[in-house]
C-alpha cells in the first residue's frame, strides 16, 4: 500500500502543472500555467453549466427519478471511451517503464497506479457533469443533505468500473497483440475493429429490443432510461442509494468497484511485463541492401514523417484517424442502405424529407473527418526530437507547412469519398455535387490551418507521455470542442437556410466564408510559426 | 569558419550558463572544447547551432550571423547531439533520406555518401530496420551519418565517442582527420582528454560558463599532457 502512495503521488507530482509553478523561474511558463488553469476552469464551468441545463429539461418533463441513472450512464459512456482511447498509451509502452520495473514495483503495483492516475487526472471532467446533475436533482427532489453527500462519494467511484472494462479491453487487444511480429499495428486494427463494433452496438441492441417487440417500452423515456440502468448494474445500484436510500446499492457499489478493480489488476500484472517487453522490443530484420532512393521537397520529406509518426503511434493514430474510419463507415453504409434509410435511422423516423439534408453533406462529412486535426497535436509531438528540426535550414514556416500537408492528405481523401458517396445515395445534382467537393477540402484545410495554430500557440514538448498531448493538451481542447460545437450548429443553420436558398448559392456562400477563415487561420499559424 | 564572440546565456537571474565566451574555429581545424559536466559547453554548442536562442554576445559561422541569419549558418552546419533522440518510428534509411531531403542533395550523391558511410560504420543491414530497434550506438552512427550526408563546412559535435564502439570511435576519427584535410572545420565537446589531445589542433577550456585557456595543443600543453594541463588550469582558477 505504501508503495502505491508513493508511486501514484510520484507520478502525480511529475506532471503536475502545481509543482512546475511552484519549481519554475521562469515568468512567461508561470503565466502559460495560469492560463491554462484558468482555461480549464472555463471549460469546466462550460460543462457544468450544459449539465445543469440538461438536468433542468430532465426535471421540468418529470424524469427527476432517472437523474441518477442519466447522470452514471452519461458518466459510465464518456469514460469508457476516453479511457480506451487512452488506456494503450498510458498502462502499456510509457517512457518510464524500464525506469519503474526495474524498481522493487510489484507489476500490479505500476499498472494499479497508472490505472489510478488516469483515473485522477479525468476524475475533474466527470465530476463537473455529477454535480451539476445533483444540483439539477436537488432543485426537483428536495433530497436530504446526506443523500447528497452520498451523491458525491458514490460519483468518485462512478467512473471507476466503465474506466476498469476499458482498460480491461485494451489490455486484451494489447494481449493479443503480442503475438504478432508487427504488434503495434495489429494493435491499432485490433482497437479500431473494437470502436466500430462499440458504435453498431447501440444499433444491435436496438435491433434486439425490436424483435422483442419492446419498441413500445423504449418508446417511453423513463422506462428506456430504467431498462438501460438494468443492463448496466452500478446504474441502478446508485440509482437505488440515491433515490431509495438503499445502503445495500451504495454498499454494492463500492464492493463490486474495489473487487472489479482488484480482480482486472491481478489478471493484468500477471502478463504486464510480457505486453510491455513484446510493445518495447521491435522487428529487425538487419537484411537491407543499399538501392536506389528518391529525392523529394522539404515540405513533402515533413509531410512523410509525420505520417511515419502517425502510423507508429497506436494512441496517436486512433484518436486523430478515427473521424476517417467513421467517414469510411458511414459512406459505405450509405452507399448500401442509401441516404434516405441513414436519415430515417438517425432521426429515429422523424418526419421529414431527407432532401432538406443535402446542403449538410459537407458538413456532415466534416463532422467527422475534421474531429481531430494532427496539426493540433504534431508541434507538441516533436518533445525531444525538436532540436532536429531546430537545428536544419528549414524555415520554421516550411516545418509547419509540412505537418499541415500531412493533415491535408489524410483529411481531403476521406471528405472527398464520404462526399462523394452521399451525393451519389442522396442524388444530389452534379454542379452542386462538385460544390459541396470544394466545400468539403476547403473545411479541410480550414481545419488543418486552425489546429496548427492551435497546435504551435500551445505547444508543449516536456511531456512524460504522448497522451498528455494528444488527448488532454490545451492545443487540443482550444481545437476540438468549439469545432465540434460550431460545426454541430453549421449542420442545423444549413438545413434552415437550405429550405429558403438555392443550394448551390449556399455552398458558394459557405465556400467563400470557409477560405476566408482558412486563410485567417493560415496567416495566424504562419505568424506563431515564425515565434517558435 | 565559427566565430563565437562575447557570447553570454543566463538561464535564471544571476545564474550564468555561459559567461562571455569568444572563441575562433578555423577552417580545417579540430578544436576540442573540455570542461567539467555543467561547464556550459552544452549550451554553448545548443546555441552555436542555432537550437537555443541567447541574446549576448555574436556567433558567427561563416561569416553569417546565427541569431541574424539562421538559415544560411544551418545549410553549412552539421550538428551531432550527446543523446541523439531520432525520429524513433522512422527507419534509418528514411531518416537519412529525410535529412537528405532537407539538403536538398541530389538522389546519387546520398547514395554514394549514405553507401560510404553506412558501410564504414557497418550499418548497412540495419538502415531498413525502425530506429526504435537500434542500441544506442547505432542512433548515434545514424546521427553521424546524417551529419555528413551534406558534407558540411562546419561540424559541431556535443561528446560523439559516448557510446561508440571501438571500430567506430576510430572510424569517426578518421572521418574527423579527412574532412579537416578537406577544409571543414571541427567543433566539439569531449571529456576523453586522450582522444582531444590526439585529435585536435586547438582546444579550449570552460569553467562554470567562463573560458579560462584557449589556443592551440602546443600553445597550452607546451610538452605537458592535456590531462596535466586540464588540472593545473582548473587548479589555479579555484
Amino acid at each position: 500500500m505504501k508503495n502505491n502512495i508513493l508511486l501514484l503521488k510520484t507520478l502525480l507530482l511529475s506532471t503536475s502543472l502545481v509543482n512546475t509553478y511552484k519549481h519554475c523561474d521562469d515568468k512567461k511558463k508561470k503565466r502559460k500555467i495560469v492560463w491554462s488553469f484558468i482555461g480549464m476552469f472555463i471549460i469546466y464551468a462550460m460543462i457544468l453549466g450544459y449539465s445543469l441545463a440538461a438536468t433542468l429539461g430532465y426535471g421540468a418533463i418529470g424524469l427527476t427519478q432517472a437523474i441518477p441513472m442519466i447522470c452514471v450512464l452519461t458518466i459510465s459512456a464518456l469514460a469508457f471511451f476516453f479511457t480506451f482511447f487512452k488506456t494503450n498509451g498510458y498502462l502499456f509502452n510509457f517512457k518510464e517503464y524500464d525506469m519503474l520495473m526495474s524498481l522493487p514495483f510489484e507489476a500490479k503495483t505500476v499498472a494499479g497506479c497508472k490505472f489510478l492516475y488516469m483515473y485522477i487526472k479525468s476524475l475533474p471532467w466527470y465530476l463537473s457533469i455529477t454535480i451539476a446533475m445533483m444540483i439539477g436533482y436537488e432543485i426537483f427532489a428536495f433530497a436530504p443533505v446526506y443523500v447528497l453527500i452520498e451523491w458525491l462519494i458514490l460519483s468518485l467511484l462512478v467512473p471507476i468500473i466503465p474506466m476498469l472494462i476499458a482498460s480491461f479491453f485494451g489490455f486484451l487487444i494489447a494481449r493479443a497483440s503480442v503475438g504478432f511480429k508487427k504488434n503495434n499495428i495489429i494493435q491499432t486494427l485490433f482497437t479500431f475493429m473494437f470502436i466500430i463494433f462499440c458504435f453498431s452496438f447501440r444499433y444491435i441492441l436496438e435491433a434486439m429490443f425490436r424483435n422483442g417487440n419492446v419498441e413500445e417500452t423504449l418508446e417511453a423515456s423513463y422506462e428506456a432510461i430504467e431498462n438501460a440502468a438494468n443492463t448496466y448494474l452500478p446504474a441502478k445500484w446508485f440509482a437505488g442509494a440515491i433515490v431509495d436510500g438503499s445502503i445495500s446499492d451504495a454498499l454494492l457499489l463500492v464492493g463490486v468497484t474495489v473487487l472489479l478493480f482488484s480482480v482486472v489488476f491481478h489478471i493484468v500484472g500477471r502478463s504486464y511485463r510480457q505486453i510491455n517487453s513484446a510493445l518495447k522490443s521491435h522487428s529487425a530484420s538487419k537484411s537491407y541492401k543499399m538501392t536506389s532512393q528518391k529525392k523529394h521537397s522539404v515540405v513533402t520529406a515533413i509531410a512523410y514523417k509525420e505520417f511515419k509518426r502517425m502510423t507508429g503511434s497506436t494512441t496517436y493514430i486512433t484518436n486523430v484517424a478515427i473521424g476517417e474510419l467513421l467517414a469510411v463507415i458511414l459512406s459505405v453504409v450509405t452507399l448500401i442502405f442509401g441516404f434516405d434509410s441513414i436519415v430515417k435511422v438517425t432521426t429515429q423516423n422523424a418526419p421529414f424529407d431527407s432532401a432538406v439534408l443535402q446542403p449538410a453533406i459537407p458538413f456532415i462529412i466534416y463532422f467527422l473527418v475534421g474531429m481531430m486535426a494532427s496539426t493540433t497535436c504534431s508541434p507538441s509531438l516533436e518533445g525531444k526530437q525538436y532540436w532536429i528540426l531546430q537545428s536544419l535550414p528549414i524555415r520554421k514556416e516550411q516545418i509547419y507547412q509540412g505537418k499541415m500537408l500531412f493533415n491535408m492528405y489524410l483529411t481531403v481523401p476521406f471528405m472527398c469519398l464520404g462526399v462523394l458517396c452521399l451525393c451519389f445515395s442522396a442524388k444530389v445534382p452534379v454542379i452542386n455535387t462538385v460544390l459541396y467537393l470544394i466545400l468539403g477540402s476547403v473545411l479541410c484545410a480550414f481545419s488543418t490551418a486552425w489546429g496548427c495554430a492551435c497546435g504551435i500557440k500551445h505547444m508543449r514538448l516536456d511531456w512524460e507521455n504522448e497522451v498528455e498531448v494528444i488527448k488532454q493538451g490545451p492545443a487540443v481542447a482550444l481545437y476540438m470542442l468549439p469545432n465540434m460545437f460550431v460545426v454541430m450548429g453549421l449542420v442545423v443553420g444549413v438545413v434552415f437556410l437550405g429550405m429558403r436558398i438555392n443550394h448551390a448559392l449556399l455552398a458558394l456562400i459557405f465556400i467563400a466564408i470557409a477560405s476566408l477563415l482558412t486563410a485567417v487561420s493560415y496567416m495566424r499559424a504562419m505568424a506563431l510559426a515564425k515565434k517558435t | 569558419m565559427l566565430e563565437i564572440k562575447n557570447y553570454s546565456k543566463s538561464y535564471r537571474e544571476g545564474k550564468k550558463a555561459a559567461d562571455n565566451v569568444s572563441l575562433t574555429v578555423e577552417s580545417g581545424d579540430i578544436f576540442g572544447f573540455i570542461g567539467h559536466n555543467g561547464a556550459g559547453k552544452s549550451t554553448t554548442i545548443r546555441a552555436v547551432v542555432g537550437v537555443l536562442d541567447f541574446t549576448e554576445g555574436e556567433i558567427l559561422i561563416d561569416g553569417h550571423s546565427v541569431k541574424d541569419e539562421p538559415m544560411e549558418c544551418k545549410r553549412v552546419t552539421a550538428y551531432i547531439p550527446d543523446n541523439p533522440d531520432l525520429y524513433e518510428n522512422l527507419t534509418g534509411i528514411q531518416y537519412l533520406n529525410f535529412i537528405a531531403d532537407v539538403f536538398d542533395i541530389s538522389a546519387e550523391e546520398r547514395e554514394e555518401r549514405i553507401k560510404k558511410y553506412a558501410d564504414l560504420f557497418e550499418i548497412t543491414p540495419a538502415l531498413g530496420d525502425q530506429i526504435s530497434s537500434y542500441s544506442h550506438g547505432m542512433k548515434q552512427k545514424v546521427a553521424i551519418i546524417s551529419a555528413l550526408i551534406h558534407n558540411p563546412k562546419l561540424l559541431v559535435l556535443d561528446e560523439p565517442f559516448v557510446g561508440l564502439d571501438p571500430k567506430a570511435t576510430f572510424v569517426l576519427k578518421e572521418i574527423m582527420h579527412e574532412m579537416c584535410d578537406q577544409g571543414t572545420a571541427i567543433f566539439f565537446s569531449t571529456h576523453v582528454l586522450d582522444v582531444a589531445e590526439k585529435l585536435c589542433n586547438k582546444v579550449a577550456i570552460i569553467k562554470q560558463g567562463k573560458i579560462i585557456a584557449s589556443g592551440t595543443m602546443e600553445e597550452l600543453t607546451e610538452g605537458h599532457s592535456l590531462e596535466e594541463t586540464f588540472l593545473e588550469t582548473d587548479n589555479n582558477e579555484k
